[in-house]
C-alpha cells in the first residue's frame, strides 16, 4: 500500500516537534525549533511563526532567516497574503510557484512585492488553529519553485496541527508551575482531540464569559490543583457536577 | 421498509448526495448527511465516521447520535477496534458477534458491553484505489452480518462521498491529500466547543444543543461549521436557535 494515505509512520519533523513536548520554555524559543525543525527536515528554505489574532496585535515570533522575515512584514505592511490568507480562511495555503498568477490572484499586491524584493519561489502558510482558537500561522518559503512530496507535506500539516498543541498547551499551562507531566499529556493520544474538552471548553467559557483560550487555561490550572486528569475535569462539566465561577480556585 | 419503498429511499439517498457534491459543500456537512443514509438504509442502531488527520490518528467527525454515549464509543474507536483494522487495510471489517471479538480488542469489547446496546459492529472503509481516508462505522442491537447487498450499499453510498472529498482536492492541486480533511477534523473541533457553550446557555443536553446548530444551519442554508464558529465567538442571537419546535418545513 502507498504509505501516503496509509496509516504511516510520523514524519520526521512532526517526531522532532513531539521529542520537544515536556521542555520548558518560553512561546519565542518554542517558535525557534518549531521552525528550525520544519527547515531540517523539509525540502524549504526558511520558516517563520507570526502570531495573527482578530484585534490589531501581530507579531513573528520566530524567522529562520532575513526573507523569512521580510515575509510576514510585507504581508502585515500589505494586509494580505498567503499567510493572511490562512489564518482568516482556517485552511493551508499551498503556493508551489508564486510567478504564477493563478496561484496569487488573492493577494496580487503581495505576490508582487515579494517577486521585486526577494528571490522566493514557493510558498506555503499553515494555520495553527484549535477549533476557534487561532494561534498564528507557520510560513514556509524555498527560492526554487515547486510543491512537496506527499509526504512532506502531510509531515507538515502533523507538524503544524503538533505545534499548535504545543503553543496552546504552554500558553494555558498552569501559571508557576515547574511539574511538565502534564505538558506531555496533552498531547497524548490527541488528547487536545477529545469531544468532552471542547464541550467542556465551550461551557465553560460560557459560565464565565472568557475566550476559549482561557477556558482552557482556567480548565487546565483545576485540573492541576485537584490533581485531576484533563478528561475527567472535562467530564464532570459536561455532567454538570462542576460548575466554574468567577470565585473558585 | 418494503421494496418500492426502499428503493426510492436508496435513489433519494443519491441524489441527495450527488445535490450536495455539485453544490460548494463543506465535507463536515457532507459526512454528516452519509451517516444519516446509512442509519436509515442499513437500519443501524448508531453509526459515525472516523477520519485519519495528518498524523494518521483517527478523529470522529460525524455521528448519528451525538449522545454521551455513542461519542464515547465512536471515540474509542479511533484506537482500538474493527474501524482502526478497516482503515489500516482499506476493507470492510464484519463483526457479526461482538463477544467472538473480546480477546482480540478487549476494552472496545468491553466498552461496547457496558453501554449495553449494540452486539455488532461493521466498517466501512472510505477509500479510493485501495487507500482509505477513514471509516464508516455501523452498530446494530442485533446480533448477524449485515446481508451483502446493504453492505455493498453502504460501500457505494462511502464511495460517493470519497470520491467527492478527493476530487475537489485533486482539481485544487493534485499532489495535496491531507489538508481539506485537516480542515474538517479542525471544523469539528468548533462544532464540539459550539455544543458546549449551547448546552450551557439554553440549559439542554449535548445532543439536543447539536441538533439545535444543525437545524438552524440548515434552515439558513448555511455551514454547519459556520454556524458553530459564529456561536462560539458570540455572534449568534441564541433566542434564533433556541426554537422549541423545527421551523415550518424543515424536517429533521
Amino acid at each position: 500500500m502507498d504509505g501516503a494515505l496509509a496509516v504511516a509512520e510520523l514524519g520526521t519533523v512532526t517526531l522532532a516537534l513531539l521529542s520537544l513536548v515536556g521542555d520548558r520554555t518560553d512561546e519565542h524559543a518554542l517558535a525557534q525549533r518549531i521552525c528550525q525543525a520544519c527547515v531540517d527536515g523539509l525540502d524549504i528554505d526558511g520558516a517563520a511563526i507570526s502570531l495573527l489574532t482578530a484585534s490589531s496585535s501581530r507579531e513573528t515570533l520566530w524567522a529562520t532567516d532575513a526573507t523569512a522575515e521580510r515575509l510576514e512584514d510585507l504581508q502585515f505592511t500589505l494586509n494580505e497574503g498567503a499567510c493572511m490568507d490562512a489564518a482568516t480562511h482556517g485552511r493551508p495555503v499551498f503556493v508551489p510557484d508564486l510567478h504564477h498568477s493563478s496561484q496569487t490572484a488573492r493577494w496580487p499586491i503581495f505576490a508582487a512585492a515579494v517577486a521585486e524584493q526577494t528571490l522566493v519561489g514557493a510558498l506555503f502558510a499553515l494555520p495553527l488553529q484549535w477549533g476557534t482558537v487561532n494561534l498564528g500561522v507557520l510560513d514556509l518559503y524555498r527560492a526554487a519553485p515547486g510543491g512537496l512530496s506527499q509526504l512532506q507535506w502531510r509531515d507538515a500539516l502533523a507538524a503544524a496541527d503538533t505545534a499548535a498543541l504545543m503553543l496552546l498547551g504552554q500558553r494555558t499551562d498552569p501559571a508557576g508551575t515547574d511539574d511538565t507531566s502534564d505538558a506531555g499529556g496533552w498531547l497524548e493520544h490527541s488528547f487536545g482531540h477529545r469531544a468532552e474538552i471542547h464541550q467542556a471548553t465551550g461551557m465553560v467559557l460560557a459560565q464565565l464569559q472568557i475566550s476559549a483560550t482561557d477556558a482552557l487555561a482556567r480548565l487546565r490550572a483545576y485540573t492541576f490543583t485537584h490533581q485531576r486528569l484533563l478528561l475527567d475535569v472535562a467530564h464532570d462539566v459536561v455532567n454538570r457536577t462542576l460548575v466554574f465561577t468567577e470565585e473558585m480556585d | 421498509m418494503g421494496q418500492p419503498a426502499r428503493e426510492q429511499a436508496v435513489s433519494d439517498a443519491f441524489v441527495a448526495l450527488a445535490d450536495t457534491l455539485v453544490d460548494d459543500y463543506d465535507i463536515i456537512d457532507l459526512l454528516d448527511q452519509l451517516v444519516a443514509h446509512c442509519v436509515t438504509l442499513l437500519a443501524a442502531d448508531a453509526a459515525g465516521i472516523l477520519l485519519a488527520d495528518a498524523r494518521g490518528e483517527l478523529r470522529l467527525v460525524a455521528a448519528s447520535s451525538e449522545d454521551a454515549q455513542t461519542m464515547e464509543l465512536l471515540q474509542l474507536q479511533a484506537e482500538e477496534g474493527p474501524c482502526v483494522e478497516c482503515y489500516r487495510t482499506a476493507t470492510q471489517v464484519r463483526v457479526p458477534d461482538l463477544s467472538e471479538v473480546a480477546q482480540r480488542w478487549p476494552r472496545f469489547v468491553a466498552a461496547v458491553a457496558q453501554a449495553g446496546a449494540f452486539v455488532s459492529v461493521h466498517a466501512i472503509p472510505l477509500r479510493l484505489r485501495g487507500k482509505a481516508i477513514g471509516a464508516l462505522n455501523l452498530f446494530h442491537r442485533t446480533p448477524g452480518a449485515l446481508p451483502e447487498t446493504d453492505l455493498a450499499l453502504g460501500q457505494a453510498l462511502a464511495d460517493v462521498a470519497t470520491i467527492g472529498i478527493l476530487s475537489e482536492r485533486a482539481v485544487r492541486h493534485g499532489e495535496v491529500v491531507n489538508e481539506q480533511l485537516q480542515t474538517a477534523l479542525n471544523s469539528r473541533v468548533i462544532i464540539e466547543q459550539a455544543k458546549g457553550v449551547l448546552a450551557q446557555r439554553l440549559k439542554v443536553p449535548m445532543d439536543t444543543a447539536f441538533d439545535r446548530l444543525r437545524r438552524y444551519s440548515r434552515h439558513n442554508n448555511l455551514r454547519l461549521a459556520e454556524v458553530a464558529r459564529q456561536c462560539v465567538a458570540g455572534e449568534l442571537n441564541l433566542d434564533d436557535l433556541s426554537l422549541s419546535r423545527s421551523p415550518t418545513g424543515i424536517s429533521t
